[in-house]
């Protein structure tokens, strides 16, 4: 085994890095299960976006971004937005020309090659693990307010809030509820659970309804001199603010993705994100205007709405737990859904990765009895529940936000090279405006991330060298690909 | 050695009947007929009011004998039977019984005609013998007829890449072998349903499928290599069944009239019961052909 390893080096990194997965023969892949109709119109994905979408973080950011950014938070979302449509049309011109399933990693591993496909998986590994993370804290957050606010008791701040300190905020030993809800998912994946079209409807439309009592409720309160300093932070803390709120754009790519499933992708895809976008934007502009609008600034950065934040305002404006405790419901319920999600995410992403040999093969097994990559499911399950049980959640937004900015900028850029380079790719859905878009695309994604802190900088450097590090000691000596060339090499 | 048929005069009856002649006439063993009938109180009351109940039962027992005589001299004169009756509390304790008293090698049970036409309905005397049974238990799916089969042609073992599952394709190999029938190995799958909405994309779960018919078809080298020439691995047939559900995934498969399939207990059951685990168990609700399922470890 080790001689038959060593053997495949021959190859020269340089290419290693340049070599693409071949396509393959979309014919064959068909024959071999049950397949899914292609029958998705523009208001089912705009639906389908929105309900991937919302959820994310909108119920935690107005704590994270208002600090920074001040009255002027609104147009950060308007940036971040803008951003993450811009990006999603070009990773739907990506996803339509490369007909294979997958995340961001397989496109890019088909269209630009091992060594870019392994720093976008570095990128799209930290995004859903730490988003599923992340949220999973937030979860924590609005769980021990439900607590709070329906049988009077609360677990104790040594075992709902983490160790690691930021700024002024509460610490504790680890944050427990957090854990559990990741164990809680990993049960539910392990055993094959998944989430159907009706459960997202009714999550979406929870999470609508709750989000709509607060803006209500909000603007009851709402004082206009609030936006008096509306440019006060400036333009670094408008961009600030911006990288934090990106990642509550999360999940508007798998619009994207589906290309394959819609009939007429030209027309359908850009409406769809368009529609979802619009949508997404709306919710979260309303909801940032009814907060700011209903409390003094300074008041965001509390430490009673350092968790479940806006459960708290909801309760601060009302004088009564009752709207703030239907916040919560509807957030505990619906958080849970997006955390499933977000793991799921993470577990086909590795399975992905240990199908094309980049990890150990123990990745891409799928467990004979549950039918689901449980090995995988697990590892998962242990790294995103020490994450979430250890570190605050303010360390985790802007890690998400990092790592989905860099994919994006990379398939922007993919975009704008395959067109070089491959003119002729068959390309159902080409991106409008070409070339200004994916320029546009990432100059807003470079602008986001400009506002990130020096230290995500250094703790997604420190990861993507981890991760190539593996990739040049290990992956590149047993990839799949590799495999395949050595056989074609040996045949006579 | 025999095997023991649950019989009623009823058509769950009849389709156990028929599938136990045909298992007995394949494995050239003899079959015994019985019949439950309720058992009277065992202390003889002074007034014997329980006297007609007995009687009744006892009248019950005889009219079913004679008619499982009637329909085996029609279907199976060649076959040397036994036909009786007997008392238990339930019909599953004395089937039981049955089986230990003939030392029966199987027991082979009707469905209840509380299901689908044509698929394997467990009643509640199956899935309590499921629970008990030492010995492998047959189920005839509803309404099942041989039509012209007088043996059984072909054996489908129902493989997962376990340790239980070898021990079952080892037994099952041994029967096919014996009863001079073809050998099929098959694993059933169902597709997962993607998260919806699934983040990374749409198709994620047929790359799950792909993987895992890729390691089935890998487990199924294995395990015809594990068989060590008790059969020709030529000679042995793989299948991957996959559906959306059970019923599809079974469906997948060809069946013919002749064909049987097998299904080991789950794993983990105590004292090497019979004990399906929940694959198992929609395997056999959902076989189109009788199902035999043999306890692991027995």
């Amino acid at each position: 085994m080790a001689t038959t390893s060593r053997a495949r080096t021959h190859q020269p990194l340089g290419s290693q890095l340049r070599r693409r997965k071949p396509l393959a023969d979309p014919k064959a892949g068909k024959a071999s299960g049950p397949q899914l109709a292609r029958t998705i119109g523009v208001f089912q994905l705009t639906m389908f976006g929105v309900g991937a979408t919302v959820g994310t973080g909108i119920f935690f950011v107005l704590q994270e971004a208002v600090p920074d950014a001040g009255p002027a938070v609104v147009f950060s979302f308007l940036v971040a937005g803008l951003a993450a449509g811009l990006s999603a049309v070009c990773y739907a011109e990506l996803a339509s020309a490369i007909p294979v399933s997958g995340s961001t990693y397989s496109y890019t591993y088909h269209a630009l090659g091992e060594g870019v496909a392994m720093f976008v998986a570095a990128c799209v590994l930290l995004e859903y693990g730490v988003a599923a993370s992340a949220v999973a804290v937030g979860w924590s957050g609005y769980f021990n307010e439900l607590l709070l606010n329906t049988v009077g008791f609360q677990i104790p701040d040594a075992l709902s809030y983490s160790p690691i300190p930021f700024e002024e905020n509460t610490t504790g030993l680890i944050n427990l509820p957090a854990v559990v809800l990741v164990v809680l998912c990993t049960m539910l994946l392990v055993r094959g659970a998944s989430e159907s079209a009706l459960v997202n409807t009714i999550m979406v439309v929870i999470k609508l309804s709750v989000l709509v009592l607060f803006v209500v409720i909000a603007f009851t309160a709402f004082e206009g001199d609030r936006f008096d300093a509306f440019w006060g932070a400036g333009a670094a803390g408008v961009s600030a603010a911006a990288a934090t709120i990106f990642f509550s754009f999360i999940g508007l790519d798998a619009v994207s993705t589906a290309g394959e499933e819609v009939k007429d992708p030209q027309r359908t895809l850009p409406r769809a994100l368009m529609g979802a976008l619009v949508v997404v934007v709306a919710i979260y502009v309303l909801v940032a205007l009814a907060g700011v609008g209903s409390q003094p600034l300074e008041d965001f950065s509390s430490e009673d709405q350092q968790s479940a934040g806006l459960s708290v305002i909801l309760t601060n404006i009302t004088g009564t737990t009752l709207a703030g405790t239907i916040l919560a419901a509807g957030a505990v319920i619906s958080i849970f859904s997006v955390t499933l999600v977000t793991l799921y995410g993470q577990t086909r992403i590795l399975f992905a990765m240990g199908r094309d040999g980049m990890l150990p093969t123990r990745f891409a097994e799928v467990h004979p009895r549950t039918l689901t990559p449980r090995f995988t499911t697990i590892v998962v399950c242990v790294v995103v529940s020490i994450v979430a049980g250890f570190v605050p959640s303010d360390y985790l937004w802007d890690t998400v936000s990092i790592g989905t900015l860099c994919a994006f900028t990379v398939v922007a850029i993919g975009v704008m090279v395959l067109r070089r380079t491959q003119p002729g790719l068959e390309r159902p859905f080409k991106v409008p405006g070409y070339p200004v878009t994916p320029v546009l695309t990432v100059v807003a994604c470079a602008y986001v991330a400009y506002g990130i802190s020096p230290i995500t900088w250094v703790i997604f450097l420190v990861w993507v060298t981890l991760v190539l590090s593996f990739y040049l000691f290990w992956g590149r000596h047993h990839a799949a690909l590799g495999r395949a060339a050595e056989v074609d090499g040996a045949r006579p | 050695m025999t095997i023991v048929v649950g019989w009623t005069p009823a058509p769950s009856g009849q389709a156990a009947l028929d599938l136990g002649i045909l298992l007995a006439r394949s494995a050239g063993e003899s079959l015994q007929v019985v019949t439950v009938v309720p058992a009277p109180w065992p202390v003889p009351s002074p007034a014997r009011v329980d006297g007609e109940f007995a009687a009744w039962a006892a009248e019950r027992g005889e009219v079913a004998v004679v008619a499982a005589r009637e329909h085996l001299s029609q279907n199976a004169p060649d076959l040397p039977a036994t036909c009786s009756w007997r008392h238990a509390r339930s019909a599953a304790a004395g089937l039981d019984r049955a089986g230990a008293d003939h030392q029966a090698i199987m027991t082979v049970l009707g469905s209840s005609s509380d299901g689908p036409h044509g698929r394997v309905v467990v009643g509640s005397t199956a899935g309590r013998l499921l629970h008990s049974s030492r010995i492998p238990v047959a189920l005839a799916s509803r309404g099942y007829r041989p039509g012209t089969a007088t043996t059984v042609g072909r054996v489908t073992c129902a493989y997962r890449d376990d340790a239980g599952s070898v021990e079952v394709l080892q037994r099952t190999t041994a029967i096919a072998v014996a009863v001079g029938a073809t050998l099929r190995v098959a694993t059933f799958g169902v597709r997962g349903r993607t998260m919806y909405p699934p983040q990374v994309a749409i198709r994620t779960e047929d790359d799950v499928l792909a993987a895992w018919a890729e390691q089935a078809a890998s487990a199924h080298a294995r395990a015809l290599a594990a068989l060590d020439g008790a059969v020709e691995p030529h000679a042995v047939q793989t299948a991957l069944a996959v559906g959306r559900d059970w019923a599809q995934a079974l469906d997948d498969l060809p069946w013919e009239r002749d064909d049987v399939l097998v299904v080991g207990s789950s794993p983990g059951s105590v004292l090497s019961r019979v004990f399906l685990g929940t694959t198992a168990t929609k395997i056999v609700r959902h076989s189109p052909v009788p199902v035999v399922v043999v306890p692991s470890g027995g």
